[in-house]
């Protein structure tokens, strides 16, 4: 079946043919980096269109190559007999010229071929009008409100499986979603929630305010090494917690790396800035693979 | 020099505006009399550049230590007496307490959080100097819970911008193990429990080394590996006499407290050993296990190096290899398996040592605890209609109102009936 990823608004070179096989060793490494061009070129693209369901594609794609199993990395296997394939033995940079986009982009290392799984969005959203949390407690059934305990009301819904955090003051915090669109569409939930109990919400200035993504890059890593090589950006301390944290300046992301190759990344406003904070502790995770 | 005034008494126009102390006066310059008095008591608008100030805005506070930093470095020097610490820590540990206290974050918190500062500032000083001192012992120190000085100490470092070396396993081994009262003998320490400080330390040492290199330390609480190292050296030093004891008793006998995952780490290392001790052959018709390998610890921190290198197998390398099989999920752990089992069948058991074993850190050998569900695919765009239906699921009718009101105002009615006394 073909993989949603070819939508035509999608500028990739329509001649690929995405089909999850096992590759041999020519073409997988050149494979591989073409993935990584498309993450990249992906993610421009979906900063700039935030409309489009890329995102979400983008995920159904490499999710499904990830989840393949074990047994293969996220490959994407060129259409033969085309003229914009290119031949195993041309070097790197001639095929890719065809996709390269307009920005310079960072020298081709080795793409890691792992995808960092969305796990909590936060985000806020102002309803612009005064709430009576008792009311809305009252009636509303998934709705929690403790004024000693906390000064807001805690709502609940299943579809998508989120909890908002409703103020007098009319703004809302939302948590719990996988994605930005389900976010948004949560936020929208509760908001509509409030408005069937007689209050004039509005919807305005929905903003993500934090996401947090995990992965695991499968070797264990040598925590005392990373914390010697690249100790102005990392904490290690055994005592208090068994994971280093990583505080990367560009983009300003923090990791939690852990010995049994578990990443957990946070601190990100935007989608792209957790898969390219991944990116670029994947090449120094590797260097500490062995003990 | 006033213009137009003329004394009363002698008519001269030379008055001068002199002070009698700080109260202004016009004298004339001839008889000197008093011409105009200034008011010896000022007005509140007067007053305006001579009102009081509170401390906090003067300039005194930054001239003067104030009291509670007066305390606080009374009690990082009480902190560095108490632990025998060299003269010039000392000074870093004061100067770092100094340094902290100019921090607005810091000069504002509660009395709990400067005590626990004191504590940081020397852990960080004997960090930098190699000096093994653990959060622990000054979490006891202090009286603070660890929760408490974790979020100092990391706030701190952050806010100082310091660079703290790891603890250092090697120095931390050497006192830790001096702190154990086994090298002579007592009324609590019979003959046959007492053993030589040196010995005990190198074995310790030895084991300690051979647990961070097969990845029982990374990421865990060093001294726990320490203590269950101690005990096995200890105990391999004269197993006929000391294997009935056990980790417990060998922890009261030496009057140290046992951390709580140190039997857990004894029996990691005890795993690691029995691998080894697969690989030699004179030890492998044995049939060794937990107990009775460690008769032969000593022969097996001989050959350590070699003796890791032929019972592990790269885990890494097995990882990128394996997945080209369709083995199936798990890290690598069925491959592990089969092996052994596949290498049994094809020889008598015993004739050929062991497969060698996955070297990977304990929590990736486990089995997951529970498999986590790859998110099924979301087609969501965030502009879906919402329908009605679905938001009147979550709103109460008119009914469930009343009846939800009544139980709220029976539970108030019943929680405000006042107790008999």
């Amino acid at each position: 079946p073909r993989s949603p990823l070819l939508s035509p608004s999608v500028p990739y070179d329509t001649a690929f043919n995405p089909q999850l096989e096992e590759l041999s060793q020519e073409n997988k490494d050149q494979a591989v980096i073409r993935s990584k061009h498309e993450i990249e070129e992906n993610c421009k693209t979906q900063s700039q269109q935030t409309t489009l369901p890329l995102p979400s594609q983008l995920d159904t794609g490499l999710a499904l190559n990830s989840s393949s199993g074990s047994s293969s990395h996220s490959h994407l296997h060129p259409a033969d007999g085309n003229s914009a394939q290119p031949s195993p033995e041309k070097p790197h940079s001639l095929p890719l010229a065809s996709i390269t986009p307009m920005t310079p982009m960072a020298p081709i290392s080795e793409c890691s071929g792992i995808v960092p799984q969305l796990q909590n969005i936060v985000s806020t959203v102002n309803l612009a009008c005064k709430l009576d949390l008792k009311k809305i407690a009252l009636h509303a059934k998934n709705a929690e409100y403790n004024p000693k305990r906390f000064a807001a009301v805690i709502m609940r819904i299943r579809e998508p499986r989120t909890t908002a955090l409703i103020f007098s003051s009319g703004k809302m915090v939302c948590t719990g979603a996988k994605s930005e669109e389900q976010s948004r569409l949560a936020a929208r939930k509760y908001a509509r929630v409030v408005q069937k109990l007689g209050f004039p919400a509005r919807f305005l200035d929905f903003t993500i305010q934090n996401m947090v993504a995990s992965c695991d890059v499968r070797f264990p890593i040598s925590l005392e090494g990373l914390v010697l090589t690249h100790q102005q950006f990392s904490s290690y301390e055994p005592e208090l917690f068994p994971g280093l944290i990583y505080r990367m300046v560009k983009p300003r992301i923090v990791l939690l790396i852990f010995v049994s190759g578990k990443v957990v990344l946070t601190g990100a406003k935007k989608r792209s800035d957790i898969y390219e904070a991944f990116e670029n502790i994947y090449p120094i995770l590797k260097g500490f693979k062995k003990a | 020099m006033s213009g137009g005034g003329r004394c009363p008494d002698c008519g001269s126009a030379e008055l001068v505006e002199d002070s009698h102390y700080s109260q202004n006066q016009l004298v004339c310059s001839d008889c000197g009399c008093v011409v105009t008095e200034g008011v010896l008591t000022t007005t509140f608008s007067d007053e305006g550049n001579l009102r009081e100030v509170t401390y906090s805005r003067s300039t005194g506070e930054n001239e003067q230590v104030s009291r509670s930093q007066q305390r606080g470095l009374r009690r990082v020097r009480d902190l560095c007496r108490v632990l025998q610490l060299p003269p010039t820590f000392e000074d870093t540990a004061v100067a770092y307490y100094q340094q902290a206290h100019q921090l607005a974050g810091i000069r504002t918190a509660r009395l709990q959080k400067k005590e626990v500062l004191a504590g940081c500032c020397v852990l960080i000083t004997c960090r930098q100097r190699n000096w093994p001192l653990t959060m622990g012992t000054i979490c006891t120190l202090l009286y603070a819970d660890l929760d408490v000085f974790s979020g100092t100490y990391m706030q701190i470092v952050k806010l100082l911008g310091l660079d703290v070396p790891s603890l250092c396993l090697v120095d931390l081994v050497k006192t830790y193990c001096s702190s154990f009262k086994l090298f002579e003998a007592s009324p609590s320490v019979p003959a046959k429990y007492v053993e030589d400080k040196e010995k005990m330390l190198s074995r310790t040492l030895q084991l300690v080394e051979l647990a961070d290199e097969t990845w029982l330390v990374t990421g865990r609480h060093p001294l726990p590996v320490i203590t269950a190292a101690t005990f096995l050296a200890w105990q391999s030093l004269r197993p006929s006499d000391r294997l009935t004891c056990s980790l417990a008793r060998f922890c009261k006998l030496a009057n140290v407290d046992l951390p709580y995952p140190a039997s857990s780490r004894l029996q990691e290392l005890l795993a690691v050993l029995l691998r080894m001790a697969e690989q030699l052959p004179w030890l492998q018709v044995l049939k060794l296990d937990k107990r009775s390998v460690v008769k032969h610890i000593g022969d097996l921190l001989q050959h350590r190096h070699m003796l890791v290198r032929k019972a592990f197998r790269d885990g890494t390398a097995e990882m990128d290899a394996g997945e080209k099989e369709p083995q199936g999920q798990g890290q690598g752990q069925g491959l592990g398996d089969g092996d052994v089992g596949s290498s049994s069948l094809e020889l008598p058991a015993g004739k050929r040592p062991a497969s060698p074993a996955l070297l990977l850190p304990p929590c990736m050998l486990k089995p997951p605890k529970r498999v986590c569900p790859i998110p099924p695919v979301s087609t969501v765009t965030g502009d879906e209609d919402i329908s009605d239906s679905e938001i009147e699921q979550y709103l109460r009718t008119p009914q469930e109102i009343r009846d939800f009101q009544k139980a709220q105002a029976a539970r108030q009615a019943a929680q405000s009936v006042p107790n008999p006394t």
